[in-house]
């Protein structure tokens, strides 16, 4: 602005005024309705851990799977505090039964949720903007029935959840967040491992594609970059891989019992990318050969899970 | 029981009537609460059903009965309601209309509400007019063309237009209406404004938090809204002039052993009973009472001051009224009923091939007996959980008006859900089973490439958004590695898709989350469609 030599006169002052105003409100509704994310507890490196879990007795409990996992970590109430909201981010995308193995395991979900309440959880929200009608997921996955069971809160997908926010990602910058993933105390994202068309597999930073609406389908023409930038955003407290049921072929939507192999196995791990790295494992990948975790290395988002200091494997 | 009880009857059965219809109507969806049992799932899949079918309504509808019966010569199972109508209207008159009919009851209401005729408007308009016989001509058309194969009573019949208007027009109107208003309080950054956006908790139980859109709503919408206003020219426009359902009982009570009993000797001439009279059926003892046109709502004898008017089950001296149909209405009716089949089958593609874009749900059964059976009811569109299925404008033809067609740029078919044959009140679309549909499996259509606007094919960069939500296995859609020229001339390894055929079943989520949006680069076409011989592809 041109600094005033002469004295103003009113026309001119009208004039800065309008134009102050209109620059205000335009302003205004650009930058004030794009929210700067609230940040979630995030994980320091330093105390990075994982845990290895297996199923090895037959007709073993999925429940004490997850509490024994959980126990190896420093159990639950090193994460979860009295009075906290939990947001859990299972996948529950796609409207097929348990057994096909599409979606995160009932029971993993259920142990879970049970463990933020035993630790003192205010409230346990359920949370996933799904890719089939929400409703037909919720009944079909078995998350309607364990939300029951458990009276945690499984959040209905709509429109009015949505809000631009700024992602400050590499390709994604201003983009809808599904708002009670970030509306939280503690997140705990909880993917099932499944095998992908493009981006080779589906662990836990992919996950967070379920944790955002908009133009999703327009994701795939960066995946890997994508799927980073989402998952430098959403930072989780605990990543738990659900890799009881594991869908080796036809993914990620599967439906047929022959797409799935059992491996009764749990990664846990307080970094991202390095349960995906060791999800990544079972499926027979080095963490190189898998492009976001590549990149999300490289972008600092965690480590490798060879780098990893506290390495734990339990057994059931 | 005085004729001031038997008002108060009526008016008790109408409102339980209608808000039996509403409730129905609105639980015409997949129930909010449903949930399966994953411990069992884990074995195998269940069904998603719905628990409160609304299909009672249309099975007390005698003229879907009865066009059914004419057109495809089939009993459908549940319909032995209708005849216990026909039985009641012929001991008793219409019945139906006084007492049950949801629209009826609604142009009751209207007309209740705040009538804007008086005196001697109101006293002519109440009198018997040769515009009713127009009902019996659209009888007459609907039962003919039926009889030729054309089921076309569902464009008039009062149950299927209420259920067409309210749940594709009025609903989802109101619906998309409240998801905007409470979508914009919960962006305000006003505290209690923000707040105020809880309260969609409260309309969603109704209207769902989904925006629903359905082709031609506004013209559903529109004409509800003119056959309403028609009230103020005369009460129950619609009841008197109109309803071929209406006509079809009026020629059954025109037999009725019910009978309005007049003393002309106590008749004072106040005019009282045509000034309520709801069917313009003449009760004054100086006219001719008219059975036919009688809606048994007992105005008439409960204000009579004099008590000059009863009902009563003794056949009166004089000889009673026949319907009076008109000799021109029921021959204008028979030429176009013999019409409107004849000139549907020249574009109604049941001997050409449908157009491509004319997607039946699955389950529809072979074009010329889906046409003899939709009711256009939209039964099935308001139970679709995606949206995905639509009233048709012209992809069917004339004949095919308002029949549902699946629109997948709006939804997709979703791989085992089979919501809409269960809910199909004459079964046009049957009620398959989820197995039956996956495993024969059931082709809606078929799924095709537009290459110039793919992404990968076009070398425009990698996708296969469709391969990653086929939800066949194996996958209908599959792809393979190669260099594509992309723009600058440069080489792009990417994966190209391409389709099975012996795989797809045209369910058109590929088509629906395409990233190509208002005309996508995968498209589903009807060819390949299990129901109808000619239109399939593979040999």
């Amino acid at each position: 602005m041109k600094p005033i030599s002469h004295p103003i006169t009113r026309r001119e002052s009208i004039k800065k005024l309008l134009k102050l105003s209109g620059s205000l409100a335009l302003s205004g509704s650009t930058l004030l309705s794009i929210q700067n994310p609230r940040p979630v507890a995030a994980s320091s490196t330093a105390n990075s851990f994982i845990v290895d879990a297996e199923g090895k007795t037959p007709g073993y409990a999925i429940r004490d799977l997850v509490q024994k996992t959980v126990d190896a970590a420093g159990g639950i109430k090193a994460f979860i505090g009295k009075g906290d909201v939990v947001a859990i981010k299972p996948n529950i995308s796609w409207a097929r039964t348990p057994n096909l193995s599409a979606t995160t395991h009932p029971e993993v979900l259920k142990a879970v949720i049970e463990l933020c309440q035993e630790a003192g959880a205010k409230k346990v929200k359920v949370v996933d903007n799904t890719i089939h009608g929400a409703r037909r997921c919720f009944a079909i996955t078995g998350a309607g029935a364990v939300a029951k069971e458990t009276g945690a809160n499984l959040v209905v997908p709509r429109s009015s959840l949505m809000r631009d926010m700024r992602l400050n990602g590499h390709r994604l910058d201003i983009w809808p967040v599904f708002t009670p993933v970030i509306e939280a105390d503690k997140l705990i994202n909880l993917p099932v491992a499944k095998v992908h068309g493009l981006s080779e597999l589906t662990l836990g930073m992919k996950n967070w594609i379920g944790a955002v609406g908009g133009r999703r389908y327009a994701l795939h023409q960066d995946i890997h970059q994508t799927i980073v930038d989402l998952a430098q955003f959403f930072k989780p407290t605990l990543t738990l891989i659900d890799a009881i049921r594991v869908m080796i072929k036809n993914g990620p939507s599967g439906g047929s019992l022959a797409d799935v192999a059992v491996m009764n196995r749990l990664i846990l791990s307080n970094d991202p990318v390095a349960a995906d790295a060791r999800a990544a494992s079972i499926f027979g990948y080095a963490p190189d050969d898998i492009g976001f975790i590549r990149l999300g290395k490289k972008w600092q988002l965690g480590h490798y899970d060879t780098e990893i200091p506290q390495q734990h494997e339990v057994s059931v | 029981m005085k004729s001031k009880h038997w008002v108060w009857i009526r008016r008790v059965s109408q409102a339980f009537f209608l808000c039996l219809f509403l409730f129905l109507l609105i639980e015409s969806r997949l129930p909010q609460d449903i949930i399966i049992d994953y411990s069992q799932s884990l074995e195998d899949s269940q069904e998603l059903r719905i628990q409160k079918p609304i299909r009672f309504f249309f099975q007390l509808d005698p003229l879907i009965w009865l066009t059914t019966l004419m057109a495809d010569h089939v009993w459908i199972q549940g319909f032995a309601w209708a005849l216990v109508i026909l039985v009641i209207t012929l001991l008793l008159g219409r019945v139906f209309c006084g007492f049950i009919c949801p629209f009826g009851t609604l142009h009751h209401l209207i007309g209740a509400i705040k009538s804007s005729l008086k005196g001697k408007t109101l006293f002519n308009a109440n009198r018997k007019s040769g515009s009713q016989k127009i009902k019996y001509a659209l009888l007459v058309t609907v039962l003919l063309s039926a009889l030729l194969g054309l089921n076309i009573a569902g464009w008039m019949d009062p149950i299927s237009f209420l259920f067409r208007s309210m749940a594709l027009a009025v609903i989802p109107g109101l619906g998309n209406g409240l998801t905007d208003l409470f979508g914009m309080l919960a962006h305000s950054d006003i505290k209690i404004l923000n707040l105020m956006s809880y309260g969609e908790m409260l309309v969603w139980p109704v209207f769902g938090y989904d925006y629903r859109a359905f082709q031609t709503g506004w013209l559903i919408g529109f004409l509800l809204l003119l056959i309403l206003f028609l009230n103020r020219i005369k009460p129950r426009f619609w009841c008197r002039t109109l309803c071929p359902l209406g006509a079809l009982l009026g020629l059954f009570s025109g037999f009725s052993l019910l009978h309005l009993k007049k003393d002309k000797a106590k008749c004072t001439q106040c005019r009282q009973c045509v000034m309520t009279c709801q069917g313009a059926a003449e009760p004054m003892p100086e006219h001719k009472w008219q059975p036919a046109e009688c809606l048994t709502c007992f105005n008439c004898t409960k204000t009579c001051p004099e008590d000059a008017l009863s009902f009563s089950f003794k056949r009166p001296a004089s000889k009673q009224a026949l319907p009076d149909m008109g000799r021109r209405s029921v021959l204008s009716g028979l030429a176009v009923g013999a019409a409107l089949p004849f000139f549907g089958s020249l574009d109604g593609y049941v001997h050409a091939v449908p157009p491509g874009e004319l997607i039946r749900p699955p389950g529809s059964l072979p074009e010329n007996e889906f046409l003899s059976r939709c009711l256009r009811c939209g039964l099935c569109m308001k139970a679709c959980p995606t949206n995905v299925i639509n009233p048709t404008l012209t992809e069917a033809g004339m004949a095919g008006f308002w029949t549902p067609t699946l629109i997948m740029t709006q939804g997709y078919c979703e791989h085992t859900c089979t919501l809409c044959g269960s809910v199909c009140p004459t079964q046009a679309i049957q009620d398959i089973s989820i197995a039956a549909k996956t495993q024969t499996p059931i082709r809606i259509g078929s799924a095709h490439f537009d290459r110039g606007r793919c992404l990968p094919w076009s070398g425009n960069g990698p996708c296969i958004v469709c391969e990653e939500h086929c939800p066949t296995s194996p996958k209908a859609i599959y792809f393979y590695e190669d260099h594509v020229i992309g723009p600058g001339g440069q080489m792009r390894l990417v994966k190209l898709p391409q389709v099975d055929l012996t795989r797809c079943t045209g369910c058109g989520i590929c088509e629906n989350k395409c990233p190509v949006r208002s005309k996508p680069a995968i498209r589903i076409i009807s060819a390949g469609e299990t129901r109808s011989r000619r239109n399939r592809i593979l040999l």
